[in-house]
Parts: structure tokens; C-alpha cells; sequence
């Protein structure tokens, strides 16, 4: 039986309220972004009438990704009865919540006309994925916080269950977000059945490489101990899922170039570097993945300062790969006579304006700064971070 | 350590804001739907495009006005037929000069089977399709087929997801990045006037053919097809045998675009 004493942390040293500062500002800078976004319309976007879905999009899927791999570390202990994690349980759970509200607020900051952004919930669409989701993404966090309040209680069944109940949701709601690029067929390089596994897998890559770096230096700053063999376990399943997501992307793309009728457009998505597909693609996306890897398999990678490294780098990597998955199908010319040439054939480049970044690093940050302020509030954190067995 | 009874309360006011969603449906519409719908069943409008006589209409655009097939290929330099000039008046369509927000409800494309062949040229706009993909994926039945089979969008109900947009196979719809105020020299009151934020398509000019058909017009017919000088367009009930566009479609050899899709678009083209 693993013992774990949950205790606050003080957050009353200078360097809390620097973090606090800096995670403010940025937070900030975001708002303003989505302040100009609302006054002015999403013309102060990077986006397009054929890219009309980019940074803010691809910010979606990955907090919802992110959410919903934090949720699956959380539920380690109470789900697979691996006991010695449980000392993530409720700090991960807490992070989970906060990236689902942050995934909710993007979609606020995505649709153009906000004030009737509350139809989703009020016109359920059968057929729309969308509005599937819609409704997982709110009872997701429901769930989410009943879990949570229920650890809270050390309500040990309750919390069992509904640890099952809440990975299985985060799965769902992953797969349900998946189903929203993958289930669309008007465009060659969006339908693909691998698009759902791959988003849980990259759902919970990015979840714990933003994770890891959280814990080791929340730990480090708190002057907590903190086993580093439990943190290198969650860097290795990480590491693990890097190269099965390296596998995925190999096998969606043969997959799609197998179709004469696609090569033109994956040859374009892969090799044209005059478009922003390519670089990300190469630079970001797989680069990241192989760098993660790299580093996680060299001596350095043990270290605390190496898994933070490729915590941070798949992070990116993983948003990288949201953006390629979201944006070269619509910049890439859609085949709308088959069998026929046709003119003009242009294939439009989307890169993301100022507000795009902002508003997407602000709510990053403003999850972050969420999860800082509920340290502070609510005993998440365990007193020792290793596994003390009664 | 919170309380049992703040949990309780807490996991009931989390349930019931999931729950809540049926409580914002507080919209009823005040007029009789069924005989609308009753009366709208009787027709299915469609179009056939005939694609020679479009082809002779652009290319003598192209040459009028000095417009090489490259810069057009390259999309450089725009044609606007007649039918397109007076589709953006009627409709209020917005003129922006930035092409990222450009919007249109209809434009020209050329096709031909190798590069070396003749070109052809035709309009492609919302195919208003059977089976709408827009409409499909829509998440608030914003976007929604009307009984006679026209597509449209409920303004206020869309929330500006555009993932009509994505999902659409022939991108026939256009969001309004701006105010279309901005970029409106006139306006046509009859037409809808839209905001910002919000996406825009060709809905065979439902405020002029709904109209017409109220006043007992036999033939209503959307501007474009009006004020086509070839008479390149041809508008009508697919319900009604009798109609010009169900004979054509019946005796002649017209071809849907991205047929295998299953779509099924009621926009034909008569090559």
C-alpha cells in the first residue's frame, strides 16, 4: 500500500511570484492578441479563404491532446495499479482540467462568431463530429473535476472508478477531436483511419512533455524530493510513443502517396520548400521527434536537464505535427474535376500571424499559470515525491 | 480539505452545467413550418451549366479585356463574366482588396484533359448538393437543406466554426473575415446583408426565387442564370418532367463533379 501526503506548497519565495509574473505577461499578451481578434475579425489572422483553419485549430487538438495525456498519467495509479505514480494523481488531473478549459477558450478564440458559440450545445447536429464533441469536451471536464474532488476526499473506490471512467472519456474525447480532421473526405491529405490512433498517441506525447518539465522543476523549486526513476519512466513511455509516432507518420503518408491521384499533393506537402509545409514538416514535426529520441537515449537524456529537453522539444514537434495535419490539406488545391487538369492550380501558403502565436502561447501559459496558482491552493503536490510503501 | 456537501454541490452544479445545453434553445419559430415545408417539396432546384457556350463567353472576355490563358492559369488575372459581375451586385458580395479575404460565390476555372488540349472554361459554385458535406458537419445546424433542396446558412445561428468550409469538396463557401460593410459600394436591400465571422455561399438566389415564386412567377430563375447573354445557365425543377432542365438532364450527357464522393450535386455540366 503506497502512502502519499498531499500537502500545498507555500508560494510565498520571490521566484514563485517571478513565474507567476512572467506566466502573467505572456497570459496578457495572448488576451490582447484575442482583444484585436475580436474588435477587428479574424483578418488579423495568417488565415485564407482556402486555409481557413490553422494555428488556432491545430491549438485545439493539441490542448485537448494535452489534456487528455495528462489525464492518462493521472489515472496510472488508479487505472493499471501502478501505485508508485500515484503521487501524480491529483497534480496531473489538475493539469488536465486546466488544459481543457484552456482547449475550450481556443475554440472561443477560433469561431468567428462568438456570441453564438453557445449553439453548440443548444442545436446537437447527429452527423457532425463536431457536435459530438461539443458534448465529450464538457462532460469531459466534469468528469475530470469529479475525479479530482473525489481524490480529494480519499474516496479510494470512487476514485478507482472513476479514474477508469475519466481515461476512458480522455480517450474518447481524443478520438472524437481525431475524427474531426479524419473523417473529413473532400480533402485526399485529411481522410486517413489513422488519423484517431495517432492523435491519442501524439495526445499523450504532448502531454507528458509538458508535463515532465512542470514536475521536475515544480520539485526542484518546492525543494521537494522527487524519484528520479519515476520521472524517467514517464520519459521513457514518452520516448517509447516518439518512435511509434515516427511509424504513424511513415505509414499515413506511404499510405496516402500510394494514390497516384495524391502524389502531386504529397509531393508538394513534403518537398516543395517554397511553401511552410515542408520546413515544418522536416524541421519540426519529424526533426523534433528524432531529436526527442535521440537525447532521451543518450546518457544526457537521464538527466533532469535532458528530460526536460525533450520534454519541451516533442512538445513542439507535436504541434508541428497538428499544423501539417491541418493546414497543407486545405493550402493544397482540392481535385475537383478528376481525371482532368485544372487551372488555376494554386497551392496557398498559411503562416500564422503575431496573434496566432500569442494567442495560442497565452493560453499555454495561462494553463500553466492555472496549474501554478492550484499548487498554491489545493495540497496536489506531494511532500516527498517518491514512493514511501506501508 | 473541501467539505462532502461542497463536493456534492460542486458535482451537481458541474452535471447540470453539461445538462443545461437544451435550456438555451429558446428560439421557436412563429410561422406554420409544415406548409412551408409542404410547399417547398414540391420543388428541387438545380442547374445545368453548358459548358461550351461558357467556354465562348470567357474566351472572348479573355481577349476583350487582354487577358492571356497564362495570366489566368496562374491566377494573376481574374475573369468576371456577366454572370459573376452581376451574382456579387445582387448578392452583396464584399470587394476586398487583400486576396487572402476575397470573397465570391462564384468563380471561373479551366479545365482540359492534357496540357496541349483546348481549354474549357465553366462557373463552379455551391453544387447544392444531395448529400451536403457542410451540412453534415455543421455542429449547430447552421447549415441546413431546405426542402427544395437548397443549402443555406442560418447567420444566426453559426457560430464561424468553417468547418463547412474544409468539408466542402469544391470550396464553394467564402468567410467574411471582415465586415462586408467595408467593402459594399452598393446595397441590395432585398438580398441578406451579413456580418462579419460568418461564412457565405451560393444559394441560387433564394430571396429573389422565393419571391418570385410567392408572386406565382411559373420559371424563377437566380440572377446569374438572368443575365447569362448565352444562355449558358439553365435553371429549374428537377421535380418537374416537363421542366428545360429535366429534359436536358434525362436526353443529354452531363456529368456531376466529384461524382464518386456521393455527393450527389444537383449543379450539372453539359460538356
Amino acid at each position: 500500500m503506497v502512502e502519499v501526503e498531499f500537502k500545498k506548497i507555500d508560494g510565498t519565495s520571490p521566484g514563485y511570484y517571478l513565474v507567476l509574473l512572467i506566466l502573467t505577461i505572456v497570459t496578457l499578451w495572448g488576451v490582447y492578441a484575442w482583444y484585436l481578434q475580436l474588435v477587428y475579425g479574424h483578418c488579423v489572422t495568417g488565415l485564407s479563404q482556402r486555409v481557413p483553419w490553422g494555428f488556432g485549430t491545430a491549438a485545439i487538438c493539441y490542448l485537448i491532446g494535452a489534456s487528455a495525456g495528462s489525464l492518462i498519467v493521472s489515472a496510472l495509479s488508479g487505472v493499471f495499479g501502478k501505485e508508485e505514480f500515484k503521487i501524480f494523481s491529483r497534480s496531473a488531473c489538475l493539469f488536465a482540467l486546466a488544459m481543457i478549459v484552456a482547449a475550450m477558450l481556443s475554440i472561443m478564440q477560433d469561431i468567428g462568431n462568438p456570441e453564438n458559440g453557445l449553439n453548440v450545445l443548444a442545436h446537437f447536429n447527429f452527423t457532425s463530429i463536431f457536435s459530438w464533441n461539443a458534448f465529450l469536451y464538457s462532460s469531459y471536464f466534469v468528469i475530470g473535476f469529479i475525479y479530482l474532488m473525489a481524490q480529494f476526499e480519499e474516496k479510494k473506490f470512487l476514485t478507482k472508478c472513476l479514474a477508469v471512467l475519466a481515461v476512458a472519456w480522455a480517450v474518447l474525447v481524443h478520438s472524437g477531436t481525431g475524427g474531426i480532421v479524419g473523417f473529413v473526405y473532400s480533402t485526399e491529405l485529411y481522410h486517413s483511419s489513422l488519423t484517431i490512433p495517432l492523435f491519442i498517441v501524439s495526445a499523450i506525447v504532448s502531454g507528458l512533455g509538458l508535463l515532465i518539465p512542470a514536475y521536475i522543476l515544480a520539485f526542484r523549486w518546492t525543494h521537494r524530493p522527487l524519484d528520479r526513476d519515476l520521472m524517467w519512466t514517464l520519459a521513457k513511455i514518452m520516448g517509447a510513443l516518439t518512435i511509434l509516432l515516427l511509424y504513424c507518420f511513415a505509414a499515413e503518408i506511404l499510405d496516402c502517396a500510394y494514390v497516384p491521384g495524391n502524389q502531386e499533393a504529397i509531393r508538394i506537402y513534403l518537398f516543395d520548400f517554397h511553401y511552410p509545409y515542408a520546413w515544418v514538416f522536416w524541421f519540426v514535426q519529424i526533426l523534433g521527434c528524432i531529436l526527442t529520441v535521440a537525447i532521451l537515449l543518450s546518457p544526457w537524456g537521464k538527466t533532469d536537464w535532458g528530460m526536460i529537453a525533450s520534454g519541451l522539444i516533442v512538445a513542439v514537434a507535436v504541434y508541428g505535427e497538428r499544423y501539417t495535419l491541418i493546414t497543407p490539406g486545405l493550402g493544397i488545391p482540392k481535385d475537383y474535376v478528376p481525371g482532368m487538369i485544372f487551372k488555376p492550380y494554386i497551392v496557398v501558403p498559411y503562416y500564422p500571424a503575431w496573434t496566432e502565436y500569442a494567442m495560442f502561447i497565452g493560453l499555454v501559459t495561462a494553463a500553466y499559470l492555472a496549474w501554478c496558482i492550484g499548487l498554491k491552493i489545493f495540497a496536489v503536490l506531494p511532500e516527498r515525491g517518491e514512493v514511501v510503501k506501508k | 480539505m473541501i467539505s462532502r456537501r461542497k463536493f456534492l454541490v460542486l458535482a451537481a452544479v458541474s452535471s447540470a452545467a453539461v445538462a443545461t445545453g437544451k435550456a438555451f434553445e429558446f428560439g421557436r419559430s412563429f410561422y406554420n413550418e409544415e406548409e412551408l415545408e409542404k410547399e417547398l417539396s414540391k420543388y428541387e432546384w438545380g442547374m445545368v451549366v453548358l459548358v461550351d457556350k461558357c467556354t465562348e463567353c470567357v474566351k472572348k472576355i479573355m481577349e476583350k479585356e487582354g487577358i492571356t490563358p497564362e495570366e489566368f492559369e496562374s491566377g494573376k488575372k481574374k475573369v468576371l463574366p456577366p454572370c459573376i459581375k452581376a451574382c456579387n451586385v445582387a448578392n452583396n458580395v464584399p470587394e476586398f482588396e487583400n486576396p487572402r479575404f476575397e470573397c465570391h460565390l462564384m468563380r471561373i476555372i479551366q479545365v482540359r484533359i492534357q496540357e496541349n488540349a483546348e481549354p474549357l472554361y465553366f462557373p463552379l459554385m455551391c453544387q447544392e448538393c444531395e448529400h451536403p458535406a457542410c451540412v453534415e458537419v455543421c455542429p449547430t445546424k447552421a447549415s441546413y437543406k431546405r426542402a427544395d433542396g437548397i443549402v443555406v446558412v442560418d447567420l444566426h445561428r453559426c457560430i464561424g466554426c468553417r468547418y463547412c468550409m474544409v468539408a466542402c469538396p469544391f470550396d464553394a463557401r467564402v468567410f467574411l473575415f471582415k465586415d462586408p460593410l467595408e467593402g459594399l459600394k452598393v446595397i441590395n436591400p432585398y438580398a441578406p446583408i451579413r456580418k462579419d465571422g460568418v461564412p457565405m455561399k451560393c444559394e441560387f438566389c433564394i430571396w429573389k426565387i422565393d419571391t418570385e415564386r410567392a408572386h406565382g412567377v411559373k420559371d424563377p430563375k437566380p440572377v446569374c442564370v438572368e443575365v447569362c447573354p448565352y444562355n449558358a445557365l439553365v435553371f429549374g425543377n428537377l421535380k418537374d418532367p416537363n421542366s428545360e432542365i429535366s429534359k436536358i438532364v434525362r436526353t443529354s450527357k452531363v456529368i456531376r463533379l466529384r461524382g464518386s464522393l456521393g455527393t450527389d450535386p444537383k449543379v450539372f455540366y453539359k460538356f
